[in-house]
C-alpha cells in the first residue's frame, strides 16, 4: 500500500486546464520532487494534495483512504510554504505549536514537542522572538519546526528555500536531507531549481504544462532523460542536442561532414535516412588527444569561461554549437581548432518529431545502479 | 545638500499654507481665547473681564455633566456598533460570491450621501405618522401603535445612533476591506492546516493586519462622533428634552440660541480639549499597534 497515492488528478480553472491527468504512487519514506518551470502546475498540484484546492476529477489517498472531502486539518499533512506563513503577532514558540494548540493538546506535551523541533533546528534560542524579529533562515526554520511538531504521514513543501540566498540555501537543503534521513516521514517537495531536486529528491517528478514528462530516481532522470524536455532542463549547462541524420549506419551531424558511430544499442531503433537529436552532456566531453575516432567532434572554440572548478567551453561544429565542461586546466584558447570525443555510453538519442528518448537494447545501458 | 539648507526649504516651501491656516484658524482661536474670558453677549458690547467664571460655571453646571454624559454615550456605542458592523461587512464583502462587485459599490451609498440627505431619509423612516419603521414593526407585530421615535426621550438617542451608524459604517468596512487585501493568503492557508477555525483565524491570522487600519479608523470615528453636530441638528436639535442635546449642540445653543458669546467661547475650547486629548491618547496608541503586525 502506497503511502501517498495521486490518480488521474485534473485541474481546470474555467476554460483552462492546469493539471492534465497526474498520477504518482510513493512508498512510505519516500522524499518526491515536483519539479518544473513556473506555471507548469506544481503548486496547484500540492494545494489538492493539501485540500486547500478541489480537484476537477481524480483521487489522493493517504494510506490507502481516499482524503477528497476531508478537512485540510484532518488529512494528517503538514505543509511549508514559500513565503513562511507565520502568524505575525505570535511568538516562534506559539507558531511551532499553533497546530497542536488548535488540536487542544495539552501544554506540557505541546512545550516538549515544540522544545525537541526547536532543538532539532537549532532555533531553541529563538522561541520567544516574533517572526519580524527573525531572519529569512530563521523563519523558514521556523515554519519547517511547525510542520514537524504535528508528526504528519506527509510533509508538503511549496518551494521552501526560494526566497533564500544561495549559501543559506545550501545549508538548509543540507539540514532537510538530514531531517528527512533522521524522520523517515513521506515528503512531496515543489521546487524548480534542479540541483535541489538531485540532491534532495528519492524520486523526481518533472512537470511539464500540467503533465508529468518523467518519473524517476535522480540519476534515471539525469543519465536517462525520457524527453527532450527533461534532457534539457536538468542539467546545467544543459545537454547538448545535435541535429543528425542517420547516414549508412553513421550519424551524420548536419550542416557539416562530421559522421560519428550509431551505437549498437541504438541499431534497432534508428532507422537509415531519419532524422535524429544527438544528446551529450557537457560534463561527458573532452579533448581528444590521439587521432581521430569515429567519436570525435572537430570544433572551433568560441568561449572560454572558467567558473573555478571547471572550464566551460563553447565550440561550434558546422552550424551548430556545442558546450563542453572541461578540465580547468584543458589547454584550450578561443579560435582554436580542437577535436573533442567522449564515451560512446554517454550518447543519447531522441527523436526530433516526437521529442522523445529512441528505445535502446541491449546491456550498455549506464544508469548507475 | 546640507540639512539646514533642506529644513529651510521645507518651511518655505509649507510658508504660503502656515500663513494661511494662522489666518483662519490660529487667530479666530486666539480671539476665542480672550472671548472665553469676558462676559460678552454676541451682540452688543466686547464685555467685561470675569477671569476663568466662565468656565467654573460651566464646568459646575448640570448642563454640561449631563451633555458630557449624552456625547460619551453616543459616541462611544454608534462607534463601537460601526466597528463592529464595519469589520463584519468587510469580512463578508471580502468572500468570493455572485454580485460582489455592485455590493461593494452600494455599501459606500450611505456614506457618501451629505449628512443633512441622511438625516431627512432617517426622520422620514421614524416619521411619528407615516414612517417605514412604524410600518414595519407594526405589520411584525413588534409595537401596537404607531410612536414617535425622536419625539421620545426615552428612544431618541438609540435613533440617532441607528442613523449614525447607518452612515458611518462603510467608511470603517472600505478601510477594513483594503487591510484585508493585505492579509498573505499562504498564512490562511497555513491555518487552515493547522486546524485554526473562523474564529481563531481571525484572531491570529486576520486581526494582526486589521489592528493597525481600524485603530486609524476607530480615532477618526470617535473624533468626528464626540464633535457630533449636524445629524442632530437635523433631526432632533438636541431634544426631546435635551436628552440628544451633545457637546457641539450646546455650544451652539449658549453662543447663538442664548447670545451668550464669552459663555458659549469657553465651552468651545473645554470640547477642543478634550477632542484634542483624546486625539493624543489615541496617536499613542496608534504607534503602539502598529509595531505589533510586521
Ligand atoms: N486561482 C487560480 N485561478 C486561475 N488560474 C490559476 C489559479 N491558480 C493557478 N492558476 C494557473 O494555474 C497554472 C499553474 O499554477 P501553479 O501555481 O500551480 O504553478 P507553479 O508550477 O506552482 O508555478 P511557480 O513555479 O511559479 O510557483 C498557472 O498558469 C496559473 O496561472
Ligand atoms: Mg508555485
Amino acid at each position: 500500500m502506497s503511502a501517498l497515492e495521486i490518480r488521474g488528478i485534473r485541474k481546470s480553472y474555467g476554460s483552462v486546464e492546469t493539471l492534465k491527468g497526474i498520477d504518482i504512487a510513493l512508498q512510505s519514506g519516500e522524499f518526491l520532487v515536483l519539479l518544473g518551470s513556473s506555471g507548469c502546475g506544481k503548486s496547484t498540484l500540492l494545494n489538492i494534495i493539501a485540500g486547500l484546492a478541489e480537484a476537477t476529477s481524480g483521487d489522493v489517498l493517504i494510506g490507502g483512504r481516499s482524503i477528497l472531502g476531508v478537512h485540510p486539518k484532518n488529512r494528517d499533512i503538514a505543509m511549508v510554504f514559500q513565503s513562511y506563513a507565520l502568524y505575525p503577532n505570535l511568538t516562534v514558540r506559539r507558531n511551532i505549536g499553533f497546530g497542536l494548540e488548535m488540536r487542544g493538546v495539552a501544554t506540557d506535551e505541546r512545550d516538549r514537542a515544540v522544545n525537541e523541533a526547536a532543538r532539532l533546528l537549532q532555533i531553541e534560542a529563538l522561541l520567544d522572538r516574533k517572526p519580524s524579529q527573525l531572519s529569512g533562515g530563521q523563519r523558514q526554520r521556523v515554519a519547517i519546526g511547525r510542520a514537524l511538531v504535528r508528526n504528519p504521514q506527509v510533509f508538503l513543501f511549496d518551494e521552501p528555500l526560494s526566497n533564500l540566498d544561495a549559501k543559506l540555501r545550501l545549508e538548509m537543503r543540507t539540514e532537510l536531507k538530514r531531517l528527512h534521513q533522521m524522520l523517515q516521514t513521506t515528503i512531496v517537495y515543489v521546487t524548480h531549481d534542479q540541483i535541489e531536486a538531485m540532491t534532495l529528491a528519492s524520486r523526481i517528478a518533472v512537470m511539464r504544462d500540467g503533465r508529468i514528462e518523467q518519473l524517476g530516481t535522480p540519476e534515471e532522470i539525469y543519465n536517462e532523460p525520457a524527453t527532450l524536455y527533461v534532457a534539457g532542463f536538468v542539467g546545467a549547462p544543459s545537454m547538448n542536442m545535435l541535429q543528425a541524420t542517420v547516414t549508412g549506419g553513421k550519424l551524420a551531424i548536419a550542416e557539416s561532414d562530421v559522421r560519428i558511430s550509431l551505437p549498437a544499442r541504438y541499431a534497432n531503433a534508428a532507422r537509415e535516412g531519419a532524422q535524429m537529436v544527438v544528446g551529450i552532456r557537457p560534463e561527458a566531453l573532452r579533448v581528444a588527444t590521439g587521432a581521430a575516432t569515429d567519436l570525435s567532434l572537430p570544433v572551433e572554440i568560441e568561449v572560454v569561461e572558467l567558473t573555478g572548478p571547471e572550464l566551460v567551453t563553447t565550440a561550434r561544429i558546422g552550424t551548430q554549437r556545442l558546450t563542453a565542461c572541461l578540465p580547468p586546466r584543458a589547454q584550450v584558447a578561443k579560435g582554436e581548432k580542437r577535436s573533442l570525443t567522449f564515451d560512446e555510453a554517454a550518447l543519447r538519442l531522441f527523436d526530433p518529431s516526437t521529442g522523445k528518448a529512441l528505445p535502446a537494447t541491449g546491456l550498455e545501458r549506464t544508469t548507475s545502479h | 545638500m546640507s540639512s539646514t539648507w533642506m529644513t529651510t526649504r521645507a518651511w518655505l516651501l509649507m510658508l504660503p499654507l502656515l500663513v494661511v491656516m494662522v489666518a483662519v484658524i490660529g487667530w479666530p482661536l486666539v480671539d476665542t481665547v480672550g472671548l472665553s474670558f469676558t462676559d460678552a453677549k454676541l451682540v452688543g458690547t466686547g464685555g467685561d473681564f470675569v477671569g476663568l467664571d466662565n468656565y467654573s460655571n460651566m464646568l459646575s453646571s448640570s448642563n454640561f455633566s449631563r451633555t458630557l454624559v449624552t456625547t460619551t454615550l453616543f459616541a462611544v456605542i454608534s462607534v463601537a456598533a460601526e466597528m463592529v458592523i464595519g469589520v463584519l461587512a468587510a469580512l463578508l464583502l471580502n468572500q468570493e460570491f455572485r454580485g460582489r462587485a455592485i455590493l461593494r459599490a452600494l455599501m459606500i451609498l450611505p456614506w457618501a450621501l451629505p449628512t443633512v440627505v441622511n438625516a431627512t431619509l432617517w426622520r422620514l423612516i421614524y416619521n411619528p405618522e407615516y414612517g417605514a419603521l412604524n410600518a414595519a414593526l407594526t405589520q411584525l407585530h413588534l409595537i401596537d401603535a404607531y410612536r414617535s421615535w425622536l419625539g421620545e426621550p426615552g428612544t431618541a438617542l438609540a435613533a440617532l445612533i441607528v442613523a449614525d451608524c447607518w452612515k458611518n459604517f462603510p467608511l470603517v468596512a472600505l478601510i477594513a476591506l483594503a487591510a484585508l487585501q493585505a492579509v498573505p493568503r499562504d498564512i490562511t492557508a497555513a491555518s487552515l492546516v493547522d486546524g485554526a477555525g473562523p474564529f481563531n483565524r481571525f484572531r491570529f491570522v486576520i486581526l494582526p493586519y486589521l489592528a493597525g487600519p481600524l485603530m486609524v479608523a476607530l480615532v477618526l470615528r470617535t473624533i468626528e462622533a464626540f464633535k457630533v453636530f449636524d445629524i442632530i441638528w437635523v433631526m432632533t436639535r438636541g431634544g426631546p428634552a435635551n436628552t440628544t442635546r451633545t457637546l457641539s449642540i450646546l455650544v451652539y445653543q449658549e453662543a447663538f440660541s442664548f447670545q451668550r458669546a464669552g459663555s458659549g467661547a469657553s465651552l468651545a475650547l473645554i470640547v477642543t480639549l478634550l477632542v484634542t486629548l483624546l486625539a493624543v491618547a489615541y496617536a499613542a496608541l496608534v504607534r503602539k499597534t502598529a509595531g505589533s503586525a510586521a
